[in-house]
């Protein structure tokens, strides 16, 4: 962490201007919505905030279900003999 | 953001594994929720402990994991391995821990969609009351107070993030993001390599 943005963070809890574009535009540029479909510059630090929002409820509700989904697989599954199978199929 | 995914999810992997051994290994017979409950913290844990206690969120989720008793065990096996890296050093602008929840929550749509039509309304009577559109100072601070409103929503999405100031928030959440997925990437992977048939 640089002294900068400690500084930047000291005594003030609200965020800048500046500093909600700048983290903003990096928001934008990992969400997949707003990355494939409309233009960036059309989209506002609310819409990006709440895409992000749902971005991650999202991402919650998929370790929900494949937790679930493992659960019920691995009931005869013994994770250790298809441990060397799985790790070798991931080396991408 | 991250360097190597494929290096980083097989680590994810590896101590996801970890985790669901104690599922076979502890209790011979474990209810279908008590599994998946084990399964899931398993991965939250072995997101958590593969980033390493850099991030906020990650050490939100091994406190929070560490107050249920059920946990300890748990807890202990995926990370004791890597000795009690969860801070680097005392960080001096960080307040008191988080003594209110239990991690993140998720927010039914309605909510969102309720506060979203308040502010909506709200803007639409400061048009209609001037009898032409806000002014420029207006409008900015709408926009502000949409923006800190959807702020907070996320404090609930990010763990550890209702005691984050928002600049550190959205930090936080830029690295979860990417690491959250990578995590739903290894389980994906993990049940879609699986056998499903059962005798």
């Amino acid at each position: 962490m640089s002294s900068r943005s400690r500084s930047s963070r000291q005594g003030s809890s609200r965020i800048s201007d500046d500093q909600i574009v700048d983290l903003v535009s990096k928001l934008r540029s990992l969400l997949p919505e707003i990355r494939n479909g409309r233009r960036s510059d059309k989209v506002s630090a609310s819409k990006v905030l709440q895409e992000t929002c749902n971005y991650i409820r999202n991402l919650h509700q998929e370790v929900d279900d494949l937790s679930e989904r493992l659960s019920q697989l691995l009931q005869t599954i013994d994770p250790d003999s298809a441990e060397a199978s799985i790790i070798r199929s991931l080396i991408m | 953001m991250m360097h190597n995914p494929s290096k980083v999810k097989q680590k994810i992997l590896k101590k996801f594994i970890m985790g669901l051994r104690s599922c076979n290994s502890s209790h011979e017979n474990l209810s279908v929720s008590e599994r998946r409950r084990i399964i899931k913290l398993s991965a939250d844990l072995a997101l958590a402990s593969v980033r390493n206690g850099s991030r906020r969120w990650s050490r939100a989720i091994i406190e929070e994991a560490s107050r249920s008793p059920d946990n300890k065990g748990l807890v202990q096996q995926m990370l004791g391995s890597d000795g009690d890296n969860h801070l680097p050093g005392p960080i001096p602008w960080e307040g008191r821990s988080d003594r209110n929840g239990a991690g993140h929550v998720t927010k039914s749509k309605s909510v969102v969609a309720a506060s979203s039509k308040k502010i909506v309304k709200r803007c639409r009577r400061v048009r209609r009351s001037n009898g032409r559109a806000p002014r420029r100072n207006e409008a900015a601070s709408i926009a502000k107070r949409l923006v800190k409103k959807r702020t907070q929503l996320l404090k609930d999405f990010v763990p550890g993030g209702r005691d984050m100031d928002d600049v550190s928030l959205i930090e936080e959440t830029l690295d979860y993001m990417v690491w959250l997925r990578a995590q739903v990437d290894v389980m994906r992977a993990l049940a879609c390599s699986l056998p499903t048939t059962s005798s």
